[in-house]
């Protein structure tokens, strides 16, 4: 049970930040109901300023997804990932993930599902899902809230940062098969 | 950038709509997915709205003070100009939440650090050296417990399925290591920023 101790330091962190906050203002002695309320009030104008952003971006991933666009750019690239010796049954993930984590997260169960939860496939697909960002969707989102329109070398930073991402997860889930 | 990327994505969506033969497919998928994203916000809005408060506790009250100054030599490392306390507690926040897989306020703290490295960019158009190396290590973030990965492993019958942390803590460090790499070259090809 490796899981055991760091599942329930994941569990305590939030509780435990937020006793540490509460009981920290209170012995400063700081109106806090008042400043939660100053807080609570900027966040929701952050949502309000983000949200066409967030409909711009759910829109152009609906397109691409659903119109078949991505199962033809996975046939165009199969080649290519043979021979990096990623398995096939892996590129619609690899290829998804970096717009859609919802998306991507299905596609990896059904991964999982059909090439069983211990096989090459299967572990590959579990170690990317937790090591790869939705690279395309952050990006969006998180310039969106900025008046930034030239990103410079955000997006090289976080397409090679996925790639190592991605051959990381195979490479390991084979050492893994191996020992 | 996001003009193509954004334009492109559409275009690719329209084209083959065409092609399959099902342009209704694509207005269904329109009004589907608008929906969907105002849903999304309102389901962060609470989570953001409750952090925020939060957070303007921790930062009126002084205690984001004493906390920067425990983690300043990490931050310091990545950041090298960054001088505000607010803004390096976001960065810190941020980044833990991820790590204790608290997605949903990751990625509150995230946009509330943008939104002040922005300023202190003097909103120019140009990211500053310090938003990319921002959003390279929040996308290479890692995560110490996947815990949807490990209950779908469960429900699938694997045989151990906690198996998988270490992995991909170290996948994580190797994209993260990269992504790091590629901002510090292009750093300093342009220290200005």
């Amino acid at each position: 049970m490796q899981g055991g101790l760091l599942n329930s330091i994941s569990v305590l962190f939030v509780p435990v930040f937020v006793t540490v906050i509460i009981l920290y203002g209170l012995y400063k002695k700081a109106p806090v109901y008042d400043y939660f309320i100053e807080g609570a009030r900027e966040g929701l104008k952050t949502c309000i300023e983000m949200l066409p952003f967030i409909v711009a971006i759910f829109i152009a991933i609906e397109a691409v997804t659903s119109s078949g666009a991505m199962e033809v750019l996975q046939n165009l690239l199969s080649p290519l990932f043979t021979f990096f010796g990623i398995p096939e049954d892996l590129i619609p993930l690899i290829l998804l993930r970096p717009v859609s984590g919802s998306g991507s997260l299905v596609i990896a169960e059904q991964i999982m599902r059909e090439s069983g939860p211990d096989s090459f496939a299967g572990l590959s697909a579990a170690i990317m899902s937790g090591t790869c960002e939705t690279v395309f969707y952050v990006l969006a989102l998180y310039y969106g809230v900025t008046s930034v329109k030239k990103l410079r070398h955000a997006l090289p930073a976080g397409i090679a940062g996925y790639i190592a991402g991605v051959f990381a997860s195979v490479y390991l889930s084979y050492i893994m098969l191996i020992s | 950038m996001m003009n193509y990327i954004w334009s492109g994505m559409l275009i690719a969506g329209l084209v083959f709509s065409y092609f399959t033969g099902n342009p209704s497919g694509f207005t269904d998928g329109l009004m589907e997915s608008s929906e969907e994203a105002v849903t999304f916000m309102i389901s962060l809005a609470g989570v953001m709205a409750a952090w925020s408060g939060l957070m303007e506790i921790a930062s009126k009250s002084g205690l984001v003070d004493r906390m920067s100054f425990l983690v300043m030599p990490f931050i310091k490392l990545l950041f090298p100009k960054e001088k505000d306390k607010d803004t390096i507690a976001m960065i810190l926040m941020s980044f833990t939440a991820n790590i204790f897989g608290a997605g949903n306020s990751a990625t509150v703290f995230a946009l509330k650090t943008m939104e002040r490295l922005d300023a202190s960019n003097r909103r120019s158009i140009y990211a500053s050296n310090a938003m990319c190396m921002f959003t390279a290590v929040s996308m290479s973030m890692l995560q110490l417990v996947p815990v949807n990965i490990i209950m779908f492993r469960k429900e699938l019958g694997s045989e151990d399925p906690g198996i998988i942390i270490i992995p991909s803590i170290v996948a994580a460090l190797v994209s993260m290591f990269v992504s790091i790499a590629v901002c510090r070259f292009f750093e300093k090809r342009s220290p200005r920023y």
